[in-house]
């Protein structure tokens, strides 16, 4: 793909290629120091903190580690975590894939209606509209402990789970409509014309064709899912179901009456790890679907 | 192709439970929110009071909300100006030229974004130390014996403590732009750059003409979400670093919101604050939209 | 900072002087049982709902009383709820209409869960629990609290005689300092607010701060302590009340001269550190010989333990300096409270609960299991080592201080640490003057007036 000639191009400004590494390894620098100072931070031992906090470890103080997995049950919030994350993205991706590819490419009669109003969504707040929302839900198992005897919304790892998609699809529709709309007219004609009724055009072609936006939404939405905590907090009050970053600031609030800060930078990687790993293997996927979007024109 | 029937029903099977969720968790709160504001509630026992528009008149009059509403205005405007200049310029880097490890400076970049707010706060309090700080410790160096005896107080000054809210804000922000901007700057046809090249037009240049005027649509949308979400990030990061202090000078929105309902028992208050909010929002990106309305490029 | 507002204060034959004056209708023994709503059906499988915020004391103690508890009444289940952040973990129970039976957590919470419920009128009264006999034992709950502990505007919220909270551990508050840096620099402990001053002009000439505080959180001690000093038992009393003009007077002009003085003195960095994540910094000025006092309480020093100190760091506590010559000195003693929402269901059974916190039994599990101290008499006799350097203070002749701003319905955008204290960083920058401070002040203290319950 690439010619010759951009390479001619290139060689005549060896200064500016310069000039161009100069802010990127800047960049890279701020951003890697402050995040290499709190895995450095997880592995000192209690007394280091008082002294220069930019001063290397005397030694590796695993104990943090220990006592962050251990006695702050970080090991049964994180599973918390990864089923509630993983569900709400599912759940996610299943309903607003074939929303969105309908919001973008069907003239109905309420069309118009729905891509505004889910647009409206993206300026609801989450942060104001928890408590509505468990209010919501308090009624609802108020209502069911009266007839049913039991109740079924607050405390449960799935309702969190089906909160967590719901106020995410206001984005996630618009970040996939606005895919689908540059795709051309020209491929669901010619699958019609295959005989290919709706739903299998949709499958088959549309979606395939928007992998690399559907790698994107899951990469956001599962840090912004994995990272969420006040929706959280409010609608899992039982301390077994708690998610990592309520879990985490629990061991923040510790730290604060009894001066554990190891253990708290300990938990700070602990949340952060998982979120670095997988971000590492989906960058793969990430890379790919660009080059993949780039075949087009 | 179809009946108009099947179609239909195909609409309807694809619309109706993103729909049902949507205004379940989503548009039905947001109306109680506004109801709720008209109501004077300490948030545990039954007794609202309603109090009309009460609520809102005292809002209005009330320093500490113009003082909130100002930080934001002063946040969305320089965080966004910041963050999108640098993220698009070095998504066109990244992109645009031959790099070598390109690959690890995307990595890099990007890792703020997948940070919890909680860690990232952590942090900055941490590089803003007065007296251990990294930032304080950096420009010592410039400043020499003056720096010592009279350090700098990132979050003790009420001058300064917005902005350094900001720099952790464009720190956090940057990778997350760049990304979505080299997914939408991949989709430019190599062939326009080719052809601007051919015709003498340099890097600056094609950026100007070529680049942004192609992913202006992606641009314009980021940006009406950005600003959003820099209310609802503000919020996390003051919340965590600060708390809106010192004497309330870092307050926002949100976290001026918080304080209301959670520790003064205003509820009604506090969501009167929130439907401000919403409708600031709202009206915020229409603005936006209209300002920032350019002619659909099509390639 | 939990614990600060998680410890109460101090004690001493001295409190019962100094709190004659505040004590209203101390017998607290005519009490009509409140609106105690449904009787607990005790038919022996009751199960009693405890909730109790965990703080520097630990969770053991409490687990331990609710066992003792339980041991001694049959067929009662305590069903315990402990957590650092309990308005958290209880909160939406709580909105959902599941309400604990019994409360551990003293007002001044970060989430203010108590003033929630003082504002709202959403407690039981527990005026009845004062007559009640200790379980186990022949004594009166009232009889064994100590005096004053039961007669002040923070567990009579409503100024009407009744009582609605329950005093529990508490723990002494004044200025903590670095013992042997004065000992080595031959320097006096200030006995008034003019020595302060020289000392503070002695200190900085060797580089040394005179003042800093954690957070402006810890200045609501403070403040009670110089204004109880400046203006005398009635008067305070008043301007608890916002009684108007009370700032005016040249009596609260003292207070506000000292207060601006001391943030004139103050370690230059404190207000960018006085934070609740970054408190521990200025704490740790203290113990590195850069600042010389620091309003706090006892906790402190197990807050700091592991911290690294100037060699041959020793703690010092003394009361607050005399506003001139030979007046009162006062300290502030902070205590938690116990309390029972309105919508408690085993109202009787919490009632008992609650009374028998104040056994002896129960007093020494606190005790010796984490420390912490009950209001009854005779306590103190029982605690060891360091503990006793604090609680004695009173012994020295200082005065004890325990009352606190009067309840007002919720004022919106107002709260007090916020129009009286955190203006006290503003001060220290100088983004404030003391006139703009003072005038906010009363125009705050007038608004809350207006707000106050009936």
């Amino acid at each position: 793909m690439r010619r010759k000639n951009k390479g001619a191009i290139r060689e005549t400004s060896k200064f500016a290629k310069i000039l161009i590494y100069i802010p990127l390894v800047l960049l890279s620098v701020i951003i890697i120091v402050p995040v290499f100072w709190v895995f450095m931070a997880s592995i000192k031992e209690n007394s280091e903190f008082y002294r220069n906090p930019w001063a290397l470890p005397e030694g590796i103080y695993l104990q943090n580690f220990a006592d962050a997995w251990e006695s702050a049950n970080m090991a049964s919030y994180m599973l918390n975590s990864v089923v509630v994350t993983v569900i709400a993205i599912f759940l996610l991706i299943i309903i607003a894939l074939p929303a969105s590819y309908v919001l973008a490419r069907f003239k109905f009669k309420s069309s118009k209606f729905w891509n505004v109003l889910f647009m409206a969504g993206l300026f609801i707040n989450v942060n104001y509209i928890v408590v509505p929302i468990f209010l919501m839900l308090t009624d609802a198992d108020r209502f069911l402990n009266k007839t049913v005897g039991h109740t079924v919304f607050l405390n449960n790892l799935f309702v969190l789970a089906v909160v967590y998609a719901a106020t995410a699809l206001p984005f996630t529709i618009y970040l996939l409509s606005g895919y689908f709309k540059t795709l051309a007219k020209d491929y669901e004609e010619a699958a019609y014309v295959d005989g290919a009724g709706y739903f299998r055009t949709m499958v088959q072609i549309i979606i395939p064709m928007a992998k690399p936006s559907i790698v994107t939404v899951i990469l956001f939405n599962f840090l912004a899912f994995w990272n969420e905590y006040i929706i959280s907090m409010t609608l899992l009050t039982k301390p077994e179901l708690k998610t990592l970053p309520v879990g985490l600031m629990n061991l923040m609030a510790a730290q604060r009456s009894a001066v554990q800060y190891g253990r708290m930078y300990a938990g700070l990687v602990i949340v952060m790890l998982p979120t670095l790993i997988l971000y590492m293997c989906v960058q793969k996927k990430l890379t790919q679907g660009m080059t993949v979007g780039g075949l087009k024109g | 192709m179809g009946s108009n029937k099947g179609r239909g029903r195909f609409i309807f099977c694809c619309l109706a439970p993103a729909a049902i969720l949507f205004v379940i968790f989503m548009i039905y709160p947001t109306i109680e929110v506004f109801r709720m504001s008209m109501y004077k509630w300490g948030g545990y026992t039954a007794n609202k009071t309603f109090v009309g528009l009460q609520n809102f008149q005292t809002l209005f009059k009330s320093d500490k909300f113009y003082q909130s509403f100002q930080n934001t205005i002063l946040l969305i405007i320089i965080v966004t100006i910041f963050t999108f200049a640098f993220a698009l310029v070095f998504a066109a880097i990244l992109t645009r030229e031959k790099i070598k490890g390109q690959n690890f400076f995307r990595i890099i970049f990007y890792i703020p974004n997948i940070l919890s707010v909680v860690v990232i706060s952590a942090i900055f309090s941490a590089i803003y130390d007065p007296n251990q700080g990294l930032m304080n410790s950096f420009l010592n160096l410039f400043r020499g014996p003056a720096g010592a005896e009279d350090p700098i107080l990132w979050l003790g000054s009420q001058k300064l403590v917005i902005y350094s809210i900001v720099i952790a804000m464009i720190w956090q922000a940057i990778g997350y732009y760049m990304v979505m901007y080299m997914a939408s700057m991949a989709n430019v046809p190599e062939s326009l750059y080719e052809s601007a090249g051919l015709e003498g037009a340099g890097r600056v240049k094609q950026f100007f003409s070529i680049t942004l005027p192609l992913i202006w649509t992606n641009i314009r949308t980021t940006l009406t979400f950005f600003i959003i979400s820099t209310i609802n990030m503000s919020f996390l990061f003051v919340k965590a670093m600060t708390n809106g202090g010192p004497d309330g000078a870092s307050h926002v929105f949100l976290s001026y919101m918080y304080q209301e309902a959670y520790t003064n028992s205003s509820y009604g208050y506090g969501m009167a604050i929130g439907a401000v909010v919403f409708i600031f929002s709202f009206a915020l990106a229409g603005v936006l939209n209209a300002v920032t309305k350019r002619e659909e490029i099509e390639f | 900072m939990k614990m600060k507002k998680a410890l109460g204060l101090l004690l001493a034959g001295t409190m019962v002087l100094s709190l004659v004056a505040c004590g209203g209708s101390g017998d607290g023994g005519s009490s009509d049982g409140g609106d105690s709503k449904e009787e607990a059906k005790s038919d022996g499988g009751s199960t009693l709902k405890v909730a109790a915020v965990e703080t520097a004391y630990g969770a053991s103690m409490w687990e331990k009383v609710c066992e003792a508890f339980e041991a001694s009444h049959d067929g009662v289940t305590v069903e315990l709820t402990i957590d650092k952040k309990l308005e958290d973990v209880i909160d939406p129970d709580m909105k959902a209409g599941n309400f604990p039976d019994v409360i551990l957590r003293a007002v001044g919470g970060e989430k203010a869960l108590t003033e929630t419920f003082v504002k709202d009128n959403n407690l039981t009264e527990l005026t009845d629990v004062l007559d009640m006999t200790v379980p186990g034992e022949d004594v009166k709950v009232g009889d064994k609290i100590l005096p004053g502990f039961t007669e002040n505007t923070i567990v009579n919220p409503y100024g009407d005689g009744k009582t609605y909270l329950m005093p529990m551990f508490y723990g002494p508050c004044g200025l903590f300092y670095n013992a042997a840096l004065l000992k080595e620099k031959g320097w006096e402990v200030p006995e008034t607010w003019d020595e302060m001053w020289e000392l503070g002009d002695k200190a900085k000439a060797e580089g040394i701060a005179l003042f800093t505080y954690p957070t402006t959180g810890y200045f609501d001690a403070f403040f009670y302590a110089l204004l109880h000093e400046a203006l005398g038992e009635e008067n305070f009393a008043k301007a608890l009340k916002y009684e108007e003009g009370i700032w005016n007077t040249p009596e609260a002009q003292q207070v506000f001269d000292v207060i601006a003085k001391l943030a004139s003195y103050t370690e230059k960095t404190t207000p960018a550190n006085a934070n609740d994540n970054d408190f521990q910094k200025n704490q740790q000025l203290v113990l590195d010989n850069k600042a010389i006092f620091m309003p706090n309480g006892n906790w402190v020093i197990g807050e700091m333990a592991e911290a690294p100190r100037a060699e041959g760091f020793e703690w010092g506590f003394t009361a607050l300096p005399a506003v001139e010559e030979g007046g009162e000195r006062a300290s502030y003693s902070f205590f938690e409270q116990v309390w029972m929402p309105k919508e408690a269901v085993n109202v009787d059974l919490g009632k008992e609960f609650i009374a028998y916190l104040y056994s002896d039994e129960a007093a020494e599990i606190f005790a010796t299991e984490g420390g912490a101290v009950q209001p009854i008499a005779g306590m103190t006799d029982k605690l060891s080592g360091d503990a006793v350097t604090y609680y004695q203070i009173y012994d020295t002749g200082a005065v004890a201080v325990l009352d606190a701003f009067a309840t007002t319905e919720p004022v919106e955008g107002l709260t007090t640490r916020g129009a009286f204290f955190d203006p006290v960083n503003s001060l220290v920058t100088g983004d404030k003057t003391q006139e703009q401070w003072v005038k906010e002040f009363a125009e705050a203290s007038d608004a809350f007036r207006g707000a106050l319950k009936e």
